[in-house]
């Protein structure tokens, strides 16, 4: 997504679901505010908390329709370009073209002709999933009265309020972080870098052969033994403790200063370029994974925390209906 | 000077051997990964220097290894060998064997990387770079909670709820299943019920009927149908639709006015022969009291407005003014100040006050004991008119029975003997002579009592029975210990009352100055309709 992209997101049809959801959210605090309930006590059991836990109970499962809608969005043409098959993407190539080649009005009625029957523009959806989610910390606040205990019910709450918070950080990630992994990579790929990594590798191995053991030892150690990527802690943390790649920089200064064969200080020289090209790399690959880890992580709860509030949430719907 | 043919050995891709020869020539061969050597092997697990081969004294080859570099020869470690074709040595990875001798030359050696190095690439890396790497999965993740939350939270409790073996065995567990469905806690008597749902959610997805309600509360359920006009109006009323639970410290009942204001807010409307007025909220409409009290034989009910009527007859001559003098009255035990507290007090419940007695309130400082002065001083029994007078016949006849002089004063004018009828007869006049200066009236016993004939020669006073009334408003709930922050006297104005007849009952205005009605007003106390009132009660 980018920063038009992530515009739309906030904007989308003039700020269209932030109106609803803040319609939505004043309508709640209004009702709250002026209906009084029995003993003025509000809790589950009273007739607005049920209209609010209905409101917010189907708010919750739109919120979940857009993971469906998400899947389906391949179909709509403007998404076709992302298919990766070489026969599908022959067939893309020629809707493309059909598609681009029809008249900008016809364009716009087929866009709007898709979207219903897709349910809206995926933007949309994601706009609406936004501000209808952050609508719900109000909702269903009220609809509990503020009433809490360990059970069900406030397990479901919980889970809704983990889920939205989870959400936040994830439109925060998607509003601020592809701007992160650009200033970081640039033109570069994961990919390309681990190339090239590869290749200064192999360029310092070289380099170090006519060095003494000691510089060999540094040199196959960086190889060997820097770390990029790993368990989910050391993609997030985004640096090795004691790099290898650092410590043979640091331990061939220290060496060159011991070392004085005829042509060695120039081989020293080389071979400390080609460690510090290949540490800057290594610094460019760990703040990529660190920053994609950190933009993928939100989802890898956010979707099983949302499982699990519709679990919750079905429960809860039977627990107060079975013993009404 | 040693000459030699070294022949580089490397593998096709099928594998097949690719020679390349050089010749070199030299004192000694060096070999080692320096560029200097000239059996160079790049390998970093070549020394610098590794090895060195040398022609001995005696002309034959050897080879050495260089600072203290161990060589393998024929897979035996070994510091340094003699060179015959056929010798297979290891230098790192490196595999160079001694070839039989070609012409012109002192030696042949072939060179072959036998243990090539795999280093692993950055773009073949086993670690993983991506999450999608780690093998995580949302779906999987997602499932597990959404199964653990369906289980725990949903077919446990079930089963309890639908199977009695189940919900027994549950309850002995440290958490029980059933109270992670409990919306809030249980109120008062039923919080005995525990995590037992099915005491009163017998049935699944139906809503808690009243005939649930009455297992338990018989004399309610009983009361409200033998009750015709409740029974008639309340028909479609249920019992949760004002006792609701599950809401902790807010209690069982609900405390809202609303549902009493739908009937009483046009109760004439409703109830054509009603006889109460139409009331929204005490702070506004709500009519005068009605006070209950005793008017002679019968008790009255009489508004509060109705001034005429409120005249109580209690029976008994009290000044509350006198007592509530704040110099105090002379008693016995000297200067006495009372307080109203020094009479009425609070039975245990704080409701009522505790029946007052002559013994315990009146003559708690001395105060009102009454004495016989004659025939012999002595306390007059707080009783009947028949027990007064039975005890003044006692002391007269022990007062004659004395002395002969005390005897004289019964001599019959005659002169005639003291027949023992005659003695009986004095003792009974003497008697009624002294109990007729008790039973007047305004002074002894009449000082408190009504006194009137009773038209009985044997007893011919009697003293007007009491109605003490202990409480004038006895269908409403009023709990004097809740309102000992003020004094007795800021609601019941008895310190200027004179005659006990009158009522000195707080008018609802003075309620009203620190009670609100339905809705919250800053200072005053929020009052509902069940703040006095209850339902129930009044079905009595």
């Amino acid at each position: 997504m980018n920063l038009s992209q992530s515009s739309t997101l906030i904007k989308y049809k003039n700020y269209r679901y932030f109106k609803i959801a803040g319609l939505l959210v004043a309508v709640a605090l209004v009702a709250y505010v002026s209906v009084k309930p029995a003993d003025s006590l509000f809790y589950g059991g009273t007739w607005l908390s049920f209209v609010l836990g209905v409101t917010s109970a189907l708010i919750i499962i739109v919120l979940m329709l857009y993971g469906v809608r998400k899947r389906v969005a391949s179909k709509v043409p403007e998404r076709r370009h992302y298919r990766t098959s070489v026969v599908h993407q022959q067939e893309e190539r020629n809707a493309q073209d059909d598609f681009y080649a029809l008249h900008k009005a016809e364009r716009r009625k087929r866009d709007i002709r898709e979207g219903w029957r897709y349910g809206g523009t995926l933007q949309g959806w994601l706009s609406a999933h936004v501000y209808l989610g952050a609508s719900l910390i109000v909702l269903a606040s009220l609809h509990t009265g503020f009433q809490f205990s360990w059970n069900i019910h406030t397990l479901t709450y919980v889970l809704m309020l983990l889920v939205i918070a989870n959400g936040f950080y994830g439109l925060f990630t998607y509003l601020n972080y592809p701007a992160l992994i650009t200033r970081n990579m640039g033109e570069d790929t994961l990919n390309g870098l681990l190339l090239k990594i590869d290749k200064l590798d192999e360029l310092a191995r070289i380099r170090a052969l006519d060095l003494p053991d000691e510089v060999n030892a540094l040199v196959l150690k960086a190889r060997r033994e820097t770390r990029l990527g790993g368990n989910l802690l050391q993609q997030l943390s985004g640096s090795q403790h004691d790099c290898p790649t650092d410590a043979a920089i640091l331990g061939i200064r220290l060496l060159s200063k011991t070392l004085i064969a005829d042509d060695q200080p120039k081989l020293m020289r080389d071979l400390y370029s080609v460690l510090l090209q290949k540490q800057k790399l290594v610094l460019r690959v760990r703040n990529e994974i660190k920053i994609k880890a950190s933009m993928q992580l939100w989802l890898y709860l956010h979707t099983p925390l949302s499982v699990a509030l519709l679990a919750a949430l079905f429960t809860h719907i039977v627990a107060i209906f079975f013993y009404w | 000077m040693i000459s030699c043919l070294l022949i580089r050995v490397s593998r096709n891709q099928q594998g097949l051997p690719v020679l390349k020869e050089s010749a070199l020539a030299g004192e000694s061969l060096q070999i080692g990964r320096g560029a200097a050597c000239k059996i160079h092997l790049p390998d970093h697990r070549v020394g610098l220097l590794h090895a060195t081969v040398r022609r001995s004294e005696d002309g034959a080859l050897y080879i050495e290894g260089e600072n203290g570099a161990t060589i393998k020869i024929n897979g035996a470690a070994e510091q340094s060998a003699a060179l015959s074709p056929g010798l297979r040595i290891e230098v790192g990875p490196y595999l160079l064997v001694v070839e039989p001798v070609p012409d012109g030359r002192d030696i042949a050696l072939s060179v072959e990387m036998a243990h090539s190095l795999q280093e692993k690439a950055a773009t073949c890396r086993t670690v993983p770079v991506t999450l999608a790497e780690l093998g995580l999965s949302k779906r999987k993740l997602g499932f597990s909670l959404a199964s653990g939350i369906l289980f725990l939270f949903l077919l446990l409790p079930l089963l309890a709820s639908t199977s009695t073996t189940f919900d027994k065995w549950q309850a002995t567990l440290p958490v029980i299943l059933t109270e992670l469905w409990n919306p809030g806690p249980l109120t008062g008597g039923h919080s005995v019920f525990g995590a037992k749902c099915t005491t009163c959610h017998q049935q699944a997805f139906r809503a808690i009927s009243d005939d649930i309600c009455a297992e338990c509360h018989k004399q309610v359920a009983k009361r409200l149908r033998e009750d015709d006009l409740h029974a008639r109006i309340f028909k479609d009323v249920r019992c949760t639709d004002c006792h609701q639970d599950h809401r902790g410290k807010a209690g069982l009942v609900l405390h809202d006015s609303l549902k009493c204001v739908a009937c009483h807010g046009d109760i004439k409307g409703k109830y054509a022969r009603t006889e109460f007025d139409d009331v929204r909220d005490f702070a506004t409409d709500h009519p005068p009291f009605n006070i209950t009290f005793p008017d002679g034989k019968n008790v009255v009910h009489v508004r509060q407005d109705d001034k005429g009527k409120l005249v109580e007859k209690p029976g008994l001559k009290l000044n509350h003014q006198v007592h509530l003098d704040k110099k105090g009255l002379l008693s016995p035990k000297g200067n006495t100040v009372l307080a109203c507290r020094d009479c009425h007090r609070l039975e245990e419940s704080g409701a009522h006050f505790a029946p007052m007695t002559m013994r315990k309130t009146c003559q708690q400082s001395q105060c009102h004991v009454q004495y016989f002065i004659e025939p012999v001083e002595e306390v007059v029994p707080h009783g009947s008119e028949r027990e007064v007078l039975n005890r003044l016949r006692e002391l007269n006849a022990r007062w004659l029975a004395g002395s002969a002089e005390n005897m004289a004063a019964c001599k019959p004018e005659s002169g005639a003997g003291m027949a023992a009828s005659h003695t009986l007869g004095c003792v009974d006049d003497l008697a009624r002579k002294y109990a007729a200066t008790f039973f007047k009236e305004n002074l002894e016993c009449g000082q408190c009592h009504e006194i009137e004939p009773s038209g009985n020669n044997d007893v011919p006073w009697k003293v007007t029975p009491l109605h003490i009334n202990r409480d004038y408003h006895p269908v409403a709930v009023f709990a004097h210990s809740r309102h000992d922050t003020v004094d007795c006297t800021d609601c019941h104005d008895k310190a200027n009352s004179k005659p006990s007849a009158e009522i000195a009952m707080p008018a609802i205005e003075k309620c009203r100055e620190c009670h609100a009605g339905n809705r919250s007003v800053k200072g005053k106390i929020k009052s509902t309709c069940d703040s006095c009132h209850r339902f129930h009660r009044a079905a009595e």
